[in-house]
C-alpha cells in the first residue's frame, strides 16, 4: 500500500479534485464572514467593559464557551445529520467554529480598551447602543480584521477536512478514494491542497501588512 | 465644526474591503446552492436533532463504551502534545534567527512551515497506511502537527527575548552554550510552557475527530452512531466529551495564568 502512496496519478488529481477544491475555498470565505460578523455583536455583549449587566454577561460568555469546547467535525457530523449530506452542512459547522474563535478573541480584546471615549460619548449624552458604535467599535476594528484573516486560514485548513463526514468540499474525495485503498489517487490531491493553503496564507498574509 | 474628511485613499479601500466582502459571498454562496430559505428551515431542523438526543443513553452499557473512548482522546491527545514539546523545544531555537545561524533559520522555518500546512486528519491518513489503525496514527499525527505549530511559537518567543542579560554572560566569559542555557532558556521558559498547555487543549479537540479516520479516540464512536440513528447515545458521547474538553479546560487555563502572572504576593 505504501508504494502506491508515492506514485501519484496527476492527471487524475487535476481532472477530478480541482472543482471539489474550489467548493473548500467558497465554504471557508462563506462561513468565515458569516461567523466573524455574527461574532462581531456577540463579543461587545460577551464583554465586562460594554456589558455591565451580569446576568446576559454571563449567558453571553458562556454560550461562547460553550460552542468553543464542540469541534469543528463534531459540528460538521451533527449538521449533516440535521440539514444533509454537501456544503451547506460544512458552510454551518465552520460558521459555528469561527463564531466561537472570533468570539472568544474578541471579547478579550474589548475587555481591554480605553474606557475613556466610552465615557465621553455618554458624558456628551450618548446611550449605551450609541457609545459602544462610535467609541469601542473603532477602537478594535484593527484586531478584527487581524483576527479575520487569522480565522480565514483556520477555516481553509479545517474545510479541507470536512468531506470526510460528508460536508463538501475536497475531503470527500479523499474519502471515497480512501476505501478503495486508492493512495495513489490522494497522495496528489493532498499535494494540490497543501499548495492551496501555502498560497492563500501567503495571501493573507500579504493582506494584513497592506491593511493594518 | 466639520469633522475633516478621510483621506481619499483611505476611503477608497475602505470601499473595496466591502465589495470584497460582499462579492466573494455572494460567488461562494451561488457556487455552493445555498439559498435563504435553506438558511432560514435550518434551525428547525438542527432543533428536531437535539430534542432526538434527548433523553440521553445513560445505560450501563453505553457508559462503559463511550467513558473509555473519551479517554483514549485525552491520552492521545497528552502523547501528542508530549512528542511536540520534546521535539519542538530543540528545534525552536535552531529556528530563532538571534540564537542560530541565519541560513539555518530560515531553512528550519521553512521546514516548519510546510509541517504545519498538514492538518491533523490528513497527517493521519498519510500515516494509516504504515501505522495501521489505532490511536499509535492519532498520536503520531497530532505530535508531528503539534512539532510544526509549537516549533513557530516558541521560535518566535525566543527571537523577542532581552538580550541584556546575553552580553553580561558573554562579557564574564561565558560560552555561547552557557549563554543558551543561563541567558535564553530562563526568559522564555514562562511562555513556551504556557504554550504547551495552550497546544495540548488545542490537541484534545483535535484528538476528539481523529476517530472519524480510524486513528483512535471519541469521533468513530460519535460518527458510528449518527449513522445508526442512535441519537440518545450520539448525545451521551457529544455531553460526555463536552464535559471532559471544559473540565480540561478550566485546568489548564488556571495553570497558564498561575505560569504567567506567577504567584499572587500580598503585601
Amino acid at each position: 500500500m505504501t508504494d502506491t502512496l508515492f506514485d501519484p496519478k496527476w492527471e487524475w488529481a487535476f481532472e477530478n479534485a480541482s472543482q471539489a477544491l474550489l467548493e473548500t475555498i467558497q465554504i471557508a470565505i462563506l462561513a468565515s464572514i458569516l461567523g466573524c460578523f455574527i461574532a462581531l455583536p456577540l463579543s461587545f455583549y460577551a464583554s465586562k467593559a460594554t456589558n455591565q449587566t451580569t446576568t446576559t454577561y454571563i449567558i453571553y460568555k458562556s454560550f461562547l464557551n460553550f460552542i468553543r469546547t464542540i469541534p469543528d467535525l463534531f459540528w460538521a457530523m451533527l449538521f449533516t445529520v440535521a440539514v444533509g449530506l454537501g456544503p451547506f452542512a460544512g458552510v454551518l459547522a465552520l460558521v459555528m467554529f469561527s463564531m466561537a474563535i472570533m468570539g472568544k478573541l474578541l471579547s478579550e480584546t474589548i475587555d481591554s480598551i480605553d474606557l475613556g471615549p466610552l465615557e465621553a460619548a455618554k458624558a456628551s449624552g450618548a446611550k449605551h447602543n450609541q457609545a459602544v458604535f462610535t467609541s469601542a467599535l473603532p477602537q478594535i476594528l484593527p484586531n478584527f480584521t487581524a483576527y479575520f484573516l487569522y480565522i480565514f486560514e483556520l477555516c481553509i485548513r479545517a474545510s479541507v477536512i470536512l468531506g470526510l463526514v460528508g460536508a463538501g468540499g475536497v475531503g470527500r474525495i479523499i474519502e471515497t478514494q480512501r476505501i478503495f485503498l486508492r493512495f495513489d489517487r490522494i497522495s496528489p490531491i493532498i499535494v494540490l491542497i497543501l499548495l492551496a493553503v501555502i498560497a492563500i496564507e501567503q495571501f493573507s498574509v500579504w493582506l494584513r501588512r497592506k491593511i493594518l | 465644526m466639520n469633522i475633516p474628511n478621510q483621506p481619499l485613499n483611505q476611503r477608497i479601500l475602505k470601499y473595496l474591503i466591502t465589495v470584497l466582502i460582499v462579492v466573494g459571498s455572494i460567488w461562494s454562496a451561488s457556487g455552493l446552492e445555498i439559498t435563504p430559505d435553506r438558511i432560514f428551515s435550518a434551525p428547525g431542523k438542527i432543533w428536531i436533532l437535539i430534542s432526538a438526543m434527548f433523553p440521553l443513553d445513560l445505560s450501563q452499557e453505553a457508559i462503559d463504551r463511550i467513558v473509555p473512548k473519551v479517554a483514549e482522546s485525552l491520552f492521545i491527545a497528552w502523547a501528542g502534545t508530549v512528542i511536540g514539546a520534546i521535539f519542538s523545544f530543540p528545534v525552536s531555537f535552531l529556528a530563532a534567527n538571534n540564537v542560530s545561524l541565519n541560513s539555518l533559520s530560515r531553512i528550519t522555518k521553512q521546514v516548519l512551515n510546510i509541517i504545519r500546512a498538514f492538518p491533523e486528519l490528513i497527517l493521519a491518513f498519510v500515516l494509516l497506511p504504515i501505522t495501521g489503525l489505532g490511536p499509535l496514527t492519532g498520536t503520531l499525527a497530532v505530535g508531528i502537527h503539534s512539532i510544526g505549530t509549537l516549533g513557530k511559537l516558541s521560535s518566535e518567543v525566543i527571537e523577542g527575548i532581552d538580550e541584556g542579560p546575553l552580553e553580561s554572560i558573554k562579557s564574564s566569559g561565558g560560552s555561547k552554550l552557557n549563554e543558551l542555557f543561563f541567558g535564553v532558556v530562563p526568559q522564555v521558559m514562562p511562555t513556551i510552557t504556557s504554550y504547551w498547555l495552550y497546544r495540548f487543549e488545542i490537541n484534545l479537540r483535535a484528538s476528539a475527530v481523529l476517530g472519524v479516520v480510524g486513528a483512535g479516540g471519541v469521533g468513530a464512536e460519535l460518527i458510528n452512531q449518527l449513522r445508526f440513528r442512535d441519537f440518545p447515545r450520539a448525545g451521551t458521547v457529544l455531553v460526555v466529551t463536552i464535559a471532559m474538553v471544559l473540565i480540561v479546560d478550566t485546568i489548564s487555563a488556571s495553570i497558564r495564568r498561575r505560569i504567567i502572572k506567577g504567584r499572587e504576593i500580598k503585601v
